[in-house]
């Protein structure tokens, strides 16, 4: 009967932690975090946990939000919402530091938007100078070839 | 056999019919295909699209029909098989991709590859859109598949569509292809809009010829630079590359004849009415439809923007004048874009022959709007 009484005590807290988790901009917080920088843009906090175990309780706390992307990078894993949300990113860090791993939640913003638009139309027509520059050598390449030949021909 | 049970059969029978299950709703969506089917039989828009589309339209909204569901076998049924392998699996526009290299001659581009730079520049409206679109509350995802309506490529639409927002596949490729039988009547404005009168009159020299040697090495080269830099888009231009090579070579004339022939009719069947067919009124009746088909119009004319734009900026730096009016030819709607400039520059000079020069922009635009395109993929990835 203790041993009920105590596991639906601690199922109480999980769920109740859970259920009354802090949230910034819709993103989770983990619980008993410390925070270092907190503003209306972001939010950058530290966890006892390690990278695994926050890693563990994003992809739990996010698994029904279909436009998220989790990328795995050298020094973070990046969290990304390519939805509606408010929140742009969460960004885990690897670097496990002073017993704790720094999360950083940024808020969705427009610079990153027209600062990615700009660079991909900037890179369409890169690729596009590539490909005319890549013609203008083959055309000339393949006009001497027929030039020479042509002087063999009428030389002969 | 009593009074009750000859009852619950009549009762029995009337619960499978549409006409027991009949939801009002659909009722617009008859008009919508109906629409589409006026327009290309009547109208000749885009008749080889918009017919079956229209009428996948209207025969999918009518109740109980088993064309877009599963079995009780969890086996799809007629169009969802078609949609399933066809537009799913993304091998629909990738063949139609491979027809329509078949059917390309890149000759004028390859005599004139600063056009080039006119087809990318007519990508502007894509990125402007996309803009837009995020602000009136669609997703960076959504965002990305409507705004590549604006490059006004049919098949990179629904390949872009199917891979990002699915679940705008029926709207976004409807609007492109409607936008594009309408480009003589959208892209004349903006091109006398920023254009002035000398400009207009602007005679290009004749383009060099171009050997066979060269045709056939574009393709390899296009192929191999896309494939390094845009590596996602290179099912698309890939499939296009390998039927212009088919093409150009000469030597495999019976397959060339098929991919721009037979096998593209075919698969134009299936995606047009697998298109038609994703638009249910459940799906389709809400604010987000009619506002891509709003949205889709202004990505248009920014782009016939974008490419007018791009040919002044360049005669800026160049000797030899372009004429502005081949810029709208950006739009890569193949080869109505180009008609629409030649008649726009003979309507000032009727010696003015633009066509054969319109087509590379043309072209390049293809490219540009499948670059575009591998750029919002990548973004995501």
């Amino acid at each position: 009967m203790k041993k009920y009484m105590l596991l639906s005590l601690v199922l109480f807290f999980v769920f109740t932690s859970f259920a009354s988790a802090e949230d910034f901009l819709g993103a989770p917080v983990i619980p008993n975090a410390e925070t270092i920088v907190k503003t209306k843009a972001r939010f950058e906090f530290k966890s006892k946990l390690s990278h695994d175990q926050v890693l563990a309780f994003y992809k739990e706390a996010l698994k029904d939000y279909e436009d998220i992307a989790f990328r795995d990078w050298k020094e973070d894993t990046y969290i990304e919402d390519d939805g509606a949300m408010s929140w742009h990113s969460i960004t885990i860090s690897k670097i496990y530091k002073d017993g704790s791993t720094s999360v950083t939640i940024v808020k969705d913003n427009w610079t990153w938007i027209i600062g990615t638009l700009i660079l991909r139309f900037i890179a369409v027509f890169v690729v596009l100078i590539i490909l005319f520059i890549a013609m203008s050598i083959s055309g000339k390449i393949i006009s001497n070839i027929f030039k020479k030949a042509e002087a063999k021909k009428a030389a002969a | 056999m009593t009074i009750n049970e000859i009852l619950d059969m009549l009762r029995g029978i009337l619960y499978t019919t549409g006409v027991f299950n009949f939801q009002w709703n659909i009722i617009i969506m008859w008009l919508v295909g109906a629409l589409f089917i006026y327009l290309a039989i009547a109208k000749k828009y885009e008749p080889l699209l918009l017919l079956p589309i229209g009428f996948g339209i209207f025969v999918v909204n009518f109740p109980l029909v088993p064309l877009m569901g599963f079995t009780d076998e969890g086996h799809g049924q007629l169009i969802r098989i078609f949609y399933k392998y066809g537009l799913e699996w993304e091998v629909i526009p990738c063949v139609i991709f491979l027809g329509l290299g078949a059917m390309t001659d890149f000759g004028p581009l390859i005599a004139n590859p600063k056009m080039l730079l006119i087809g990318a520049g007519a990508q502007l409206g894509v990125f402007v859109t996309f803009t837009g679109t995020v602000l009136a509350g669609f997703t960076l995802k959504e965002a990305a598949s409507v705004s590549i309506i604006g490059g006004a490529d049919g098949p990179t639409t629904i390949y872009l569509t199917q891979h990002l927002a699915p679940q705008l596949l029926g709207p976004n490729a409807l609007a492109a292809y409607s936008y594009m039988a309408m480009v003589p009547l959208i892209q004349p404005p903006i091109m006398r809009l920023f254009t002035n009168m000398k400009e207009r009159k602007i005679r290009m020299r004749q383009l060099r010829p171009v050997s066979r040697q060269e045709k056939i090495i574009f393709p390899l080269v296009s192929c191999g630079i896309v494939a390094l830099l845009v590596p996602a888009v290179i099912p698309l231009l890939g499939m296009f590359m390998l039927g212009n090579l088919m093409k150009e070579s000469g030597v495999v004339g019976r397959l060339s004849e098929t991919a721009q022939g037979s096998l593209m009719n075919i698969v134009t069947i299936f995606l047009g009415v697998a298109v038609g067919a994703t638009m249910h009124a459940d799906k389709f009746l809400s604010w987000k439809p009619l506002f891509i088909f709003g949205l889709g119009i202004i990505d248009f004319i920014v782009c016939t923007m974008g490419g007018v734009l791009t040919a002044k900026v360049m005669n800026l730096f160049l000797k030899e004048k372009i004429n502005p009016l081949i810029g709208s030819a950006g739009v890569s709607a193949v080869p109505m874009a180009a008609r629409v400039s030649q008649m726009q520059g003979m309507k000032y000079d009727k010696s003015n022959h633009l066509l054969m020069h319109a087509i590379a922009p043309n072209l390049a635009g293809l490219i540009g709007s499948a670059a575009a395109a591998g750029m919002f993929i990548a973004m995501f990835n």
